[in-house]
Formats: C-alpha cells, sequence, structure tokens
C-alpha cells in the first residue's frame, strides 16, 4: 500500500505551530491573535459559529491570504506559500462547481502537480502514486467517475486522496462532514482515525458538537480569536460553549 | 459528393475552407474553458471590445489583425487588473471594460465613415476575400493557442475547478487568468474574417456547450466541440454558397443548430433515465398506470 513519505521533524517542535495568527479583510478583523501548536498524527476538531475565522484560519495557513503573525510546518517558518505545500486546505464542497467535468482519478493526480514541472505530463510514478493514496481512502474503484456523481463521503474521500497525493502531513478540511448522512459520516471518520494512526494530522471545521467529543482527539474553540484548545469534553463544556456560541447553545450537546 | 466539393474549385474559396478551418478548431478550444469558466459575457465583451483597435488600426493605417489583438490584450489586462476589487462582481468590471472599448470604437470609426472605410466587414465577417496573408497570420496566431491551451491543460482544469488548490499546488494561478484572456482575445482577432466581431461569440461559446451537455470529460468535450465546431464553419461555408447566404451568419446558425440537437439529445435522456429510475423505485407511477388514468379521465 502507498504511503506519503513521513514528515520531517526538528528536535522539541510540531508538525504545525502558529503564533499570533491575525486575519483582516479591509477593516473587518476575522481572526486575532491565535496561537497553538499541534503534533503529528493528531485528529482536531474545529468549532466555532459561522463568521467565526475557521476558514480564514486554514486559508491563512496555507498562505492564501495575506495574515499576522507566523506559521512554521515541522518547525521551518513559512515565508512563502512554496513553504507550505505540505499542508493542504480542503475547501468546503459548495465553494466548488461539484458538476464540473472531472473524474475522480484526473482529481486526485492533480495533486501531484507540485512534483509535475509546467507543461509535462505527469509521470507513471505520479499516476502509480495518486492510485495509492485512492486506495488508502478507499475511491480505486471510483477512478473513473466524474466527480459530479459521488456521495458527500466519497467526494471528501476523493478530495483527501488528492491532498494525500499532495504529500501533505497537515490536512486543514473545511466543513467536510456538511451534508454528509450519519453511516457515511463514521465512515469518513473511520478514514481520518486511520490517517492520524499514519501520523497525518487533521484538523476539521464542524459544526457538529456531538461528534466533535465522541471522535475527535482535540477540540480548538474559535470565534475571531483562540477561545477554548483541549481535549474536547473540556473544550464542550457549558461554560466554553457559552464563550464561544452564546448562551443558546449551553447545555445542548 | 460534388454538391460538396463544386464550391471550393477556386482559389478564395479554398482559401475560406482553410480560415474556417482554423476558427473551427481554435475557438471550440478556447471556448471550452470559457464555458466551463462560465465566461461566455467575457467572450461577448472581448469581441465587442476589440472594435476599438480595428478603428483605430485604420486611422493609423497598421495591421487590424494587430490593431484588434492589441484591443483584446488590452481590455484583458483592464478586467484583470480590477478583478480583485471585494465591492464589485467580475461581470460588473466586464460590462464597464466593453462601455469603455466598444464606445472608443464607435467614437473612432464616425470617424473613419467619413473618410469611407467599411466597417461592416469586420462586424459581420468576410471570409471569401481573406488574402494569403490574412491566413498565415491566422493559421500562426491559432498554432500557438492551441500550443498553449495544450501546455497547460492540466493547469487550467485545476485552476478552473479548484482555484484555491491549483494556487495551493503552485499553478501560476494569476498569470493563467491573463494567459486565458489573451487566447481569448486571438480567438477573436483569428475569427473576425470568417464570422465578424458581432458573431465571433457564436464560435467561442455555441460548439463548447453543446459538447459540454454530451460529455463529462474536458478532453473529450474539447474534441466533441471542435468536431462541432470544424463541422459549423465548412457546413455553413458549403451551405452558404449553394443558398446564397452570408456565410458568418449561416456558420453560427449551423452552430447553433447543433446546440439544439445535443439539448434534445440530452433531455430525452435524462427524462428516459429519470422515469426509468422513478418507476424502479416506486416513486412515479409506471407509464400503464399513466395510461389508465389518462383513460378514465
Amino acid at each position: 500500500m502507498y504511503r506519503v513519505n513521513p514528515p520531517v521533524h526538528d528536535a522539541g517542535c510540531g508538525l504545525l505551530s502558529v503564533d499570533g495568527l491575525g486575519v483582516a479583510y479591509g477593516d473587518v478583523v476575522a481572526l486575532r491573535d491565535v496561537t497553538f501548536d499541534v503534533g503529528a498524527g493528531e485528529l482536531i476538531a474545529v468549532i466555532g459559529p459561522n463568521g467565526a475565522g475557521k476558514s480564514s484560519m486554514f486559508r491563512a495557513i496555507v498562505g492564501l491570504v495575506s495574515h499576522a503573525g507566523a506559521v512554521a510546518l515541522s518547525g521551518a517558518h513559512c515565508h512563502h506559500q512554496r513553504d507550505r505545500m505540505c499542508a493542504a486546505y480542503i475547501p468546503q464542497r459548495s465553494d466548488l462547481d461539484m458538476g464540473f467535468p472531472i473524474t475522480v482519478g484526473d482529481l486526485v493526480l492533480s495533486g501531484r502537480r507540485r512534483f509535475v514541472p509546467f507543461g509535462r505530463r505527469p509521470r507513471q510514478a505520479d499516476r502509480d502514486a495518486a492510485l495509492g493514496c485512492m486506495r488508502r481512502v478507499g475511491v480505486d474503484d471510483l477512478a473513473e467517475r466524474p466527480i459530479g456523481t459521488l456521495s458527500g463521503g466519497q467526494a471528501q474521500r476523493a478530495f483527501l486522496a488528492r491532498a494525500l497525493a499532495q504529500e501533505a502531513h497537515v490536512l486543514l478540511l473545511d466543513e467536510a462532514l456538511s451534508g454528509v448522512d450519519q453511516p457515511r459520516t463514521e465512515q469518513l471518520l473511520d478514514v481520518f482515525h486511520a490517517l492520524r494512526d499514519d501520523g497525518v494530522t487533521l484538523l476539521v471545521a464542524t459544526h457538529d458538537l456531538a461528534l466533535a467529543r465522541r471522535r475527535f482527539d482535540r477540540c480548538l474553540a474559535i470565534n475571531r480569536g483562540l477561545v477554548a484548545d483541549g481535549d474536547p469534553r473540556t473544550v464542550l463544556g457549558e461554560r466554553e460553549l457559552d464563550a464561544v456560541f452564546g448562551s443558546a447553545l449551553a447545555g445542548t450537546v | 459528393m460534388s454538391w460538396l466539393l463544386d464550391p471550393y474549385q477556386t482559389d478564395f474559396m479554398q482559401r475560406a475552407a482553410l480560415a474556417a478551418l482554423l476558427v473551427g478548431v481554435l475557438a471550440p478550444t478556447v471556448g471550452v474553458w470559457v464555458v466551463l469558466r462560465r465566461l461566455a459575457y467575457l467572450g461577448d465583451a472581448m469581441s465587442h471590445g476589440t472594435l476599438a483597435g480595428v478603428a483605430a488600426a485604420y486611422m493609423a493605417g497598421i495591421s487590424i489583425t494587430l490593431g484588434a489583438l492589441a484591443a483584446g490584450l488590452v481590455m484583458g489586462w483592464v478586467i484583470t487588473a480590477f478583478e480583485g476589487r471585494r465591492r464589485l462582481g467580475q461581470d460588473s468590471i466586464i460590462g464597464v471594460a466593453e462601455t469603455l472599448m466598444f464606445a472608443l470604437g464607435v467614437l473612432l470609426i464616425s470617424q473613419t465613415d467619413r473618410i469611407g472605410v467599411d466597417i461592416t466587414h469586420f462586424l459581420f465577417g468576410q471570409i471569401v476575400t481573406i488574402d494569403r496573408t490574412d491566413l498565415v497570420i491566422a493559421a500562426s496566431l491559432t498554432l500557438l493557442a492551441l500550443l498553449t491551451v495544450a501546455v497547460s491543460f492540466g493547469d487550467l482544469r485545476a485552476l478552473t475547478f479548484d482555484p484555491i488548490h491549483a494556487a495551493q499546488v503552485g499553478v501560476p494561478v494569476a498569470r493563467l487568468r491573463y494567459v486565458l484572456m489573451a487566447l481569448i482575445s486571438v480567438t477573436v482577432v483569428v475569427s473576425l474574417d470568417t464570422v465578424g466581431l458581432l458573431l465571433s461569440v457564436a464560435m467561442l461559446v455555441t460548439p463548447a456547450a453543446a459538447a459540454r451537455l454530451v460529455t463529462d470529460q474536458v478532453s473529450t468535450m474539447t474534441l466533441v466541440a471542435v468536431a462541432i465546431g470544424v463541422g459549423s464553419c465548412l457546413g455553413g461555408l458549403t451551405l452558404s454558397y449553394h443558398l446564397g447566404t452570408p456565410p458568418g451568419p449561416t456558420i453560427a446558425l449551423i452552430a447553433v443548430a447543433c446546440f439544439v440537437l445535443a439539448s434534445l439529445l440530452t433531455g430525452a435522456g435524462r427524462a428516459r433515465r429519470r422515469t426509468v429510475s422513478d418507476i424502479a423505485s416506486g416513486s412515479a407511477p409506471a407509464a400503464s398506470q399513466v395510461a389508465t388514468a389518462r383513460s378514465a379521465s
């Protein structure tokens, strides 16, 4: 079975370190002074209300929006976007045209772009790597299917395979569980756990607080800043939820 | 067979056929990305905006092709430069740029009209008057554009489907957007003599839109779009010879007929699939039940 190259760590450094991260769009501050450290093989739920800055945080980590503060991957500070290619951001499906004519195989192969020089066709090694990533998340039998014909859970696994083909060790998944039914959510979580056990770190933005408590190792609560960080049972306590979502939600998890 | 070959006994009709072939290949190839990126309005605006370059080139006494190309590139640059404005949608920026270039073109034409220049040649195309030099320029531009699409095919697909991921894995997103603008501009220029400024968007959008209805992969969509484009251009030219109609609109109408046919075929196919799956799942009455209900009423 295909495995991505293991992440390289500097001694004493986390796989992902975020220090004083801030994002603003003009005068609107989306995120302020977020600091946390993540090791290899962690499965982290990122919770917060709509507009809390979860997507902005993910996009800042991979360098898609300009930000204040510092981001380091495997102990190396990221100055340019090319320094961050071992982190992959998987956007919400609603941000994409899921009717686009692309097969799962071609989608996953596009993750190899960083290894293929401009104007060249992917090599056989790239095709093998893409196939291995599809096998790893169980979509190899869907390789010829157009992406628009997949269920929500299958599509999410295809995007995971693309991120693995990119040889990313940190996966940032935005609302990955939205629109996925309960049995397939559990299957997807099983894939997350398997990847975590292989040393991949996953940060998953979700609104499903019960699931965050039940199946994640750690929880980051965001509301335009980092409100809480730790064990889901602690972070999803009544006082912490009140701070993140307001009193309406406290006690419902 | 002679009905098909008779029109092409003369030199000028052979040159016209070659010009039609170039447009039939290039416009749908670029049009695939115009359709997938939902840029049909941009294609229309680019074709209108090129008028400024055509008129300016007339006045300056330089190559019309170069003038049109320069106008398209300037328009593409203006649109790309203003694209990031958060308060404005891309369609608004395209609308403003089109207004600027088209108004400028009309203004210049009002001056050129006084010196007796017939601009309708470029508005509606005049494929049978194309000379050898025009043909060589069109062929060179077509070759360059096709090579560009071939080399950047994977990156264009990545950019179109998921620009965020494309940027993450090193696709030169901003540069590629400008390249696409340049490709549209080149396509409009190559289409000038064949279908004219006003109908160039027909060849840019219609074959690709028809192909999109019947295909599920970009590569197949490109091949089908090119087949429709070549068929429309050569079929339109042949038909216009026999019917005595203007070639530009005849070519455009054949492309539209292909779109309507693809639409009818896929619509019928979808309806048939839906009926079968609905009956299988029990959510729709079987045809026999419908017939019984109708006869009862």
